[in-house]
Formats: C-alpha cells, sequence, structure tokens
C-alpha cells in the first residue's frame, strides 16, 4: 500500500541525534579488545558508594568514536536493582524500575526456564548469593593493558574504600596465530547479527536491521536499544523516573554459561558418523551458520569464507525460499532468534525482540585433538543489552529458546542451549539427497549449563554523574 | 451463520444470576466458589460430556466504566456467561449438544445453573434446552483456527503426531524390509490405542519440564 | 479463578458502544465474514484458537422475566472472548504490530478507544476493560494453534502411508516412507506444557 510505505520511510529517515559521549562505549560498540575482566561489586556505605563513581566518573569509557585509534583499556560499569537501591535513591525512582529488573534474574529463574541444571541452587555462590550490586567492566588490547588498568580501578576503590570486590571475572578471545578470533569453545565464529540501530552505526549491513516492505533493511528504532528514544511500536520505552536518570541508559541481562565441550564433541562426533551430510554440515545444522561463519541460507552444501567477509553477504539472507528448512533447518538457531521474514507480516512480529550480545568466552581453548572434560571452567560470558528485558530478551529466551511453538516446533528446545535434561529433539529437516537427508536428533544433554548472572543497568554518563551527586529526585 | 464456523460453533449464553439480598453468601458468589473447585482437566465436567473443544465459565459482575465523557451505567443483574466452543455439525448440533451436557453431568449442571433466574433443573433435558436457548446471545463474529475437527479428530491426531515423531527418531537407517515390517507393527497397534481422554495430553513420564504447576490462580496480564 | 489452562489464555473484554454504532460494527462484521481474504492476516497469526465478538443491544439481555428487573442501559455491549497461545503482553503486541488497522476498525466504536497504536496506551485500555475467567477448559491443554495444524498434517500423511504400506514392497516403502518424512518434519514438535507466564 502506497501510502503506508511512504509513512514508513519517512519513519525511517528522521534521524535520533545521538550524543555519543553521554553513553558508554559498551552499549554503542563491541569493543574488539581481546582481554577482560570483569568485578563485581558490593557497595556497604552510601556516602563512600558515590566517592566512588565520581572518582570512576573521568574514566568510563563513552561511545566517542575512535578515529584516532583504540585506547589500550576501557571501563564500563552497571547496576543491579540492589546496587542502585545501595546508592540510597528514593524509593519512588526505585520503585519506577521494570519489574523485571527489580526482581533480578534469580527471581524469575521460572520464567526463563533456568530450572533443573539451570536452576539457582546450582549457580556460583557469587551468583546464588544475590549480593552484587556493580559489575565493573575492564578490556585491554593486550594482557598487560588489561591488567595495568585492573590495578588502576581497584587501586580507586581501595583509596575510596567505596566498594567491596566479591569476585572477578577473566575472558578472552581466542588467539590463534597471533591473531584474535572470534571463535567460541564449540568451534563455532560468533559475532555476527548484531542488529543495526538508526543513528548509532555509521553505515548499516544488510540483514542486521529491521525488513522493510521492499525487502531492503533499515536500521531499528533507537528506542529498541537505549532508553529514551522513539522505538519500533512508535512510543517512548517503558522508563523508570526521573527521565535524565534513563535517558541515554539500557538493560543488560549477564548470564555465565558453562561449555560442556565433552559432551557436545561426543554428541557430535556420535551424530555426525550418521547423519548424512557428516559431521561438519551437521554442526552447521545446529546453528544456522557453518562453523566458519558461513550462513547456511547462503550456502548449504559448504563453507564460503568469501560470504563471511563480506558485510554486504555474511548476514544478508532471508528464510522465505526455504520454509521447509531444507538448508537452514527450521529450529536452528540463529533462525529461533532472528526468525526476519519466517512469521509473515514483512518481519513486523520481531522487530522488538531484538537484542544486542556483547561478551567473550572464559576459560581455556582446547584443540579438536586434545582432551577435554566437561568439568573444565570454560564457557562463554553472554550479556544482552536492551530497552526492555522482559519484552526483548526474556522474551527471546523463554518463547525463542526454551520453548518452539512460534517456529511451529511445539515444546522443542534449541538445541544448543536449550535446557534439555537429556530428553527432547532436534529435526534437521531435509530434501530426498544423500548428504541432505531429514535427521533427528535425540536425548540431548544440556550443552550449556548456567553457572550464574543478573540484570543490569548500564547508566548514561549523565546518570553516573547524578548517583556521584546524589542529585536524583524522582518527579 | 454467524454461530457457526466450519463444523464448530460457538455458543454464547448469558444467564441472569439470582439477586437474594438475603441469601448468604450471595448467589454470584457461590457459583464462584463451585467454580473455583471443579477441576479444568481430565476430570473437568466438560470433559466427561462430549463435543466441547473449549469453554469458559464467567461471572460477570456489571459492565465497565471506561471514564468520561463516557457515561457511568450499570447492570441490574449479574450474568453468569458460558462460552463454549463445540462440535455441532448441522442444525440439531447445538441441542444434541446441550442434551448431551443435560445426561451426563446433570449434578454440576444444576449446582452451577441452580443459582440463576428461571433455571428449571437439567433432568427435564427438553426443559433445559429451551433454557439455554432462552439465553443464547447470537456470535456476531466467529473466529475458528481449526474449523473442521472434531475434539476427538484432535485428540487422535495429537496422539498420532507424538507416536509418528518417536517413530522416525527410533527407525533412522533402517534396512527397508525390517522398517516395512517396523511401521505396519506401529500402525496397527497405534490404531488400536484408545482415544487419549479430553482435557489431558501432557506426557505421564515425569520429564523434567518443571514449569507448570498444579491448578493455581494465573492470571497473566501485564506488569510493566 | 484462572485465565489460562495449559498453552491457552481466556480473555474477556466488555466495552459500551453507542447504539447507533452498533450497526456499523455489524456491517462491518458482515463484510469480514463474507469477503473470506480480509481474514488471512488473524489467519496467519496463527496463535489464536478460537475468538468471537458478541454485540449485545441494551434492551436484549436475556429476561427470564419472574422477578428480574429489566436492564435499562444507554449503551450496547461489545463482548469479546478470544482464547489465544503465548502471553498476554506478546498477543497485544503482536496486534498492534501488525493488525492494528483491524483492530481499530472493530473497536473504535466503542467509547474511549484510544487506537491500537502506540501500544503502551492500548494495553491500558485493554486492561481497563478485561475481566477475568472463573472457570477455563480445554480438551487439549498442550496443544497450541500451531501444533493442532502440525497434528492434523500428521495425521493425514500417516494414513496415506499406512493404506501404501500394505501392499508396498519394501522398496516401494522405503520411497514412500521417505516422502512421508519430508511432508511431516516441520510438524513434529512436541507437545507438553506451557511455559511460565510473565
Amino acid at each position: 500500500m502506497p501510502g503506508a510505505e511512504a509513512e514508513e520511510s519517512r519513519r525511517v529517515a528522521i534521524m535520533s541525534k545521538l550524543n555519543e559521549t553521554d553513553i558508554q562505549g559498551f552499549v554503542l560498540r563491541g569493543y574488539n579488545l581481546t582481554y577482560a575482566r570483569y568485578f563485581y561489586l558490593h557497595f556497604e556505605d552510601a556516602a563512600r558508594a558515590r566517592k566512588l563513581i565520581a572518582r570512576l566518573l573521568p574514566e568510563i569509557t563513552t561511545g566517542q568514536r575512535w578515529d584516532g585509534g583504540k585506547p589500550r583499556s576501557t571501563v564500563n560499569i552497571a547496576f543491579t536493582h540492589r546496587g542502585l537501591a545501595a546508592f540510597e535513591l528514593p524509593i519512588a525512582t526505585l520503585i519506577s524500575f521494570p519489574v523485571e529488573f527489580q526482581q533480578g534474574m534469580k527471581k524469575r529463574a521460572a520464567i526463563l526456564g533456568d530450572t533443573g541444571l539451570n536452576a539457582p541452587e546450582h549457580w556460583d555462590e557469587l551468583w546464588r548469593e544475590g549480593r552484587v550490586h556493580a559489575w565493573l567492566g575492564i578490556q585491554g588490547l593486550t594482557s598487560s593493558a588489561l591488567d595495568t588498568a585492573s590495578t588502576e580501578m581497584l587501586a580507586l576503590i581501595e583509596e575510596t574504600r567505596g566498594a567491596v570486590v566479591l569476585d572477578s571475572q577473566d575472558a578472552a578471545s581466542q588467539v590463534i596465530s597471533g591473531k584474535a578470533t572470534t571463535k567460541e569453545h564449540f568451534g563455532y565464529t560468533d559475532g555476527f547479527g548484531n542488529p543495526d540501530y538508526l543513528g548509532v552505526e555509521r553505515s548499516t549491513q544488510p540483514g542486521q536491521g529491521k525488513l522493510m516492505p521492499d525487502g531492503s533493511w533499515a536500521p531499528l528504532a533507537t528506542g529498541e536499544l537505549l532508553l529514551g528514544y522513539a522505538d519500533e511500536a512508535g512510543e517512548l520505552p517503558v522508563a523508570p523516573i526521573p527521565h535524565i536518570l534513563a535517558s541515554n541508559g539500557t538493560f543488560m541481562a549477564y548470564r555465565k554459561l558453562h561449555q560442556n565441550l565433552a559432551s557436545f564433541r561426543a554428541y557430535l562426533e556420535e551424530h555426525g558418523r550418521q547423519y548424512g551430510g557428516g559431521k561438519e554440515k551437521l554442526a552447521a545444522k545446529f546453528i544456522g551458520r557453518w562453523r566458519d561463519g558461513t550462513p547456511l541460507e547462503l550456502s548449504p552444501d559448504a563453507e564460503n569464507q568469501a560470504i563471511v567477509q563480506d558485510p554486504q553477504r555474511s548476514t544478508n539472507f532471508t528464510y522465505g525460499a526455504d520454509g521447509d528448512g531444507t538448508r537452514c533447518p527450521v529450529g536452528a538457531h540463529i533462525r529461533r532468534v532472528h526468525p526476519r521474514d519466517t512469521f509473515g507480516f514483512n518481519g513486523k512480529l520481531i522487530d522488538r525482540r531484538r537484542v544486542t550480545r556483547r561478551g567473550l568466552p572464559y576459560g581455556k581453548f582446547a584443540d579438536e585433538n586434545e582432551p577435554v572434560s566437561d568439568s573444565d571452567d570454560r564457557g562463554i560470558i553472554f550479556m544482552a543489552l536492551n530497552a526492555n528485558l522482559s519484552r526483548q530478551f526474556e522474551f527471546v529466551q523463554q518463547q525463542w529458546i526454551e520453548y518452539g511453538n512460534d517456529a511451529r516446533l511445539g515444546n522443542d528446545k534449541d538445541m544448543l542451549l536449550g535446557n534439555h535434561g537429556g530428553h527432547g529433539k532436534f529435526v534437521v529437516q531435509g530434501d530426498g539427497s544423500q548428504t541432505n537427508p531429514p535427521y533427528v536428533c535425540t536425548a540431548l544433554p544440556n550443552f550449556v549449563e548456567l553457572r550464574g548472572g543478573d540484570y543490569f543497568f548500564i547508566p548514561s554518563i549523565t546518570a553516573l554523574g547524578m548517583l556521584a551527586m546524589g542529585l536524583v529526585d524522582p518527579r | 451463520m454467524p454461530n457457526n464456523n466450519g463444523c464448530v460453533y460457538g455458543l454464547t449464553i448469558l444467564s441472569p444470576i439470582l439477586n437474594d439480598e438475603k441469601a448468604t453468601p450471595s448467589h454470584d458468589l457461590q457459583i464462584r466458589n463451585y467454580l473455583a473447585t471443579l477441576p479444568t482437566g481430565e476430570t473437568s465436567p466438560f470433559a466427561h460430556a462430549p463435543g466441547t473443544h473449549l469453554c469458559r465459565l464467567v461471572v460477570m459482575d456489571d459492565v465497565i466504566y471506561v471514564g468520561m465523557p463516557a457515561c457511568e451505567e450499570h447492570l441490574k443483574s449479574k450474568y453468569l456467561i458460558f462460552e463454549s466452543n463445540l462440535d455441532a455439525a448441522g442444525g440439531a448440533g447445538l441441542e444434541s449438544y446441550l442434551r448431551g451436557l443435560a445426561q451426563a453431568i446433570p449434578q454440576h449442571l444444576d449446582a452451577v445453573w441452580s443459582h440463576c433466574v428461571g433455571y428449571p433443573g437439567a433432568a427435564n433435558a427438553e426443559a433445559f434446552v429451551r433454557y439455554m436457548k432462552a439465553c443464547q446471545i447470537e456470535t456476531t463474529f466467529f473466529f475458528a483456527a481449526v474449523n473442521d475437527k472434531t475434539v476427538t479428530e484432535t485428540l487422535r491426531a495429537l496422539q498420532t503426531q507424538k507416536a509418528v515423531a518417536d517413530f522416525i527418531a527410533r527407525h533412522q537407517g533402517m534396512e527397508h524390509a525390517k522398517l516395512k515390517a517396523e511401521f505396519l507393527e506401529f500402525a496397527t497397534r497405534l490404531n488400536a490405542e484408545p482415544l487419549p481422554r479430553p482435557g489431558t495430553m501432557g506426557s505421564r513420564t515425569g520429564e523434567s519440564d518443571a514449569w507448570g504447576r498444579g491448578r493455581g490462580i494465573k492470571t497473566g496480564g501485564h506488569n510493566e | 479463578m484462572s485465565n489460562i489452562n495449559g498453552k491457552v489464555y481466556a480473555m474477556n473484554a466488555v466495552t459500551p458502544m453507542k447504539p447507533w454504532k452498533t450497526w456499523v460494527l455489524r456491517a462491518i462484521f458482515f463484510v469480514l465474514w463474507n469477503v473470506k481474504p480480509l481474514q488471512q492476516d488473524l489467519i496467519n497469526l496463527s496463535f489464536i484458537e478460537f475468538a468471537r465478538w458478541v454485540v449485545i443491544p441494551r434492551r436484549r439481555f436475556p429476561d427470564l422475566g419472574n422477578a428480574q428487573p429489566k436492564e435499562e442501559l444507554q449503551y450496547d455491549y461489545l463482548l469479546f472472548f478470544s482464547n489465544f497461545n503465548g502471553t498476554w503482553n506478546q498477543y497485544i503486541d503482536a496486534f498492534s504490530a501488525v493488525l492494528a488497522k483491524g483492530l481499530n476498525l472493530i473497536w473504535r466504536w466503542s467509547e474511549k478507544f484510544p487506537g491500537s497504536v502506540p501500544v503502551t496506551i492500548f494495553k491500558e485500555y485493554i486492561a481497563r476493560v478485561q475481566f477475568d475467567t472463573d472457570y477455563y477448559y480445554t480438551a487439549y491443554p498442550h496443544a497450541t494453534a500451531n501444533d493442532l495444524k502440525s497434528a492434523h498434517i500428521v495425521q493425514a500423511s500417516f494414513d496415506v502411508l499406512s493404506q501404501r504400506a500394505q501392499t508396498a514392497t519394501p522398496e516401494e516403502f522405503a520411497e514412500e516412507y521417505l516422502d512421508f518424512v519430508l511432508q511431516v518434519q516441520c510438524h513434529l514438535g512436541e507437545t507438553g506444557e506451557a511455559p511460565v507466564v510473565f
């Protein structure tokens, strides 16, 4: 309908003018700095905590572009609801935060499907205890840059006695032949498919934003990531009061996902032998991309680095011509979490279900031939950024990962992330050929186990300043 | 005909509830209390009587005041709403459904509707049908996702789907003659399986999906 | 009391309408019923099992005589009953996102309807005009509309294969069986409990 399309493009053309110096850099970009260390803080005294924030403020990395080259390290900070309460914010402000953020991730366990092996009773003590008030995220280009920055931050904390450091977590990209990669422990190349938002990216990549009626891709409304900007529903996202505390901020779901590498390798070996397309293809079918990153939808029979390296192609596809899942299975991970045009309606049903992923692997990387055990400490620190935890992250986790109705797969869960408990199945749809047969994987173990996490608010620089000065008034 | 959609019928009944100031608790509360303890699973009265896909009972206390400039007004009676989506092929469908209810679950019908004005009791099926029709409101627009399958066909299909998924998973890469033999045996067994009971269809094998709880108060609704 | 049974949610809503507007709404429903393609969007949303709208003119509330007082109302009332899969928020988000025009066409005749976009104010209106279910029964609580459609596809394919299996040779059967698997491979989702409401 011409009228509607014109209206649509008019809306798209209105640029949100972002003040990048007011937004924490971690929100706007993945830094691509190889090493990370996350400190988890607990505040015991509001006055001292404010002093600490005031001292940290000049160190916080903003969203300002690094046109002059990458800094050697970055620092960012985020708070749980308990953490904000520790600053003695007015009660009216504290209760204006969304319910799910107030409750915290542990209380939402049943909603998120974090039961059985993923239940809070199996989490690391740090997360079970529920005393985490803040996440201080430091990243470094080199291991020594990381150490230097960490030492500096710890010194500030010491000096102000502003917080107790409960624990820390190291994470790092896998370095192969001196180059940092985006590979995670199961061998998959990660890091595709973060959404493009209006005003955030300089250029957009086809397949990452939202699908338009003419088949092109446009950036998502800024308000899907940042509070204070119009979102895809044509309104300002629900945000805590006062506006100035919320604007330019966002929410983060932080999850420590332990990976059972031995179980994964054993499962893939066993089923790769029985599957007509072979082990690598089966691995590709689980996710929707070959382990080198080639999307199955564009290259169903072989890996193809030319596609992977070309941003105009690597995420540029839809599933309309693959309704039966013969190229990319209907339940494959990337198809579950980003259905693109699968639900019809020009993709409009998924525009408000996107999240930005940050995060890094942790633990020692192991070669294909190296013996490994499920109890080895390795996994991925998963961080999802979004304006609204319940509508975006929680929805995707509950409805698209631990459940399959929207994909028309009943109760079937995501193959790699699902909380299977030894049950469930994953169907690889096929065609009549020998190398692409239909295949059913059953008796699924938990390839990934949740070891803890929580919900955080990542405030703007202005909001941090207000926290530091104790200047937050509700309306 | 708006009440029909394919072979499904949309029945909407509004029964005025007795308004007796001397009754304690009042009649509408008595209905509510009874419904609160009535099972909704395979021991539901509607699982016992045939033909109900989905149905609900709602005590409508009053209409809702939406705010100025709309006028505030109130109903003089409360109404018991019975919304049912049922198998009713052909013109006689509704009557046979209502008679089915009266024959199979008269005690439950009486327990609920005895609190309503003019209710004759389920013992006399004719009178019961006449009463329900007097309370019937025509459905103005009726939508059904699947409108050409009965309850029985639906339960049978769900059973088949589960069994087939299991068969396919267990028979991958099997040699042809054996596959055929096992399939024939499977088909025979499946066709001989008793129909699953309506109101259930959960797995009984105690799978570790610790999501659902027993029948509790589940409102849903927004929390933002 | 419960609005939810297994995977399906029973929503009830009542809204007042000025009597002259009821006629417009009836005409709209008439067109919607008879021009089937207009229902396509509703069908494609695929999470509604059954839904109905019921117009009750102000003088047509059932009157069983006896001592029942006659209703004296200014407005006609539009009752809405839906049986849908998923959460309350998901349901309304979806309609607001893709069926806003259709929703407006039906509810703009109700007093104080704010429009179905933007969604937050729309949700407030629905929360105000929604009333709760006392008793909810479904014959298949662990199946959604999608599960039902898939089940029927599997049943139909299975029936055909069962027939053919009687007379086919093992080789012929193997081919038929492969065809069968290809037909049902997208329709084998497990049924079971619903995710926890939030």
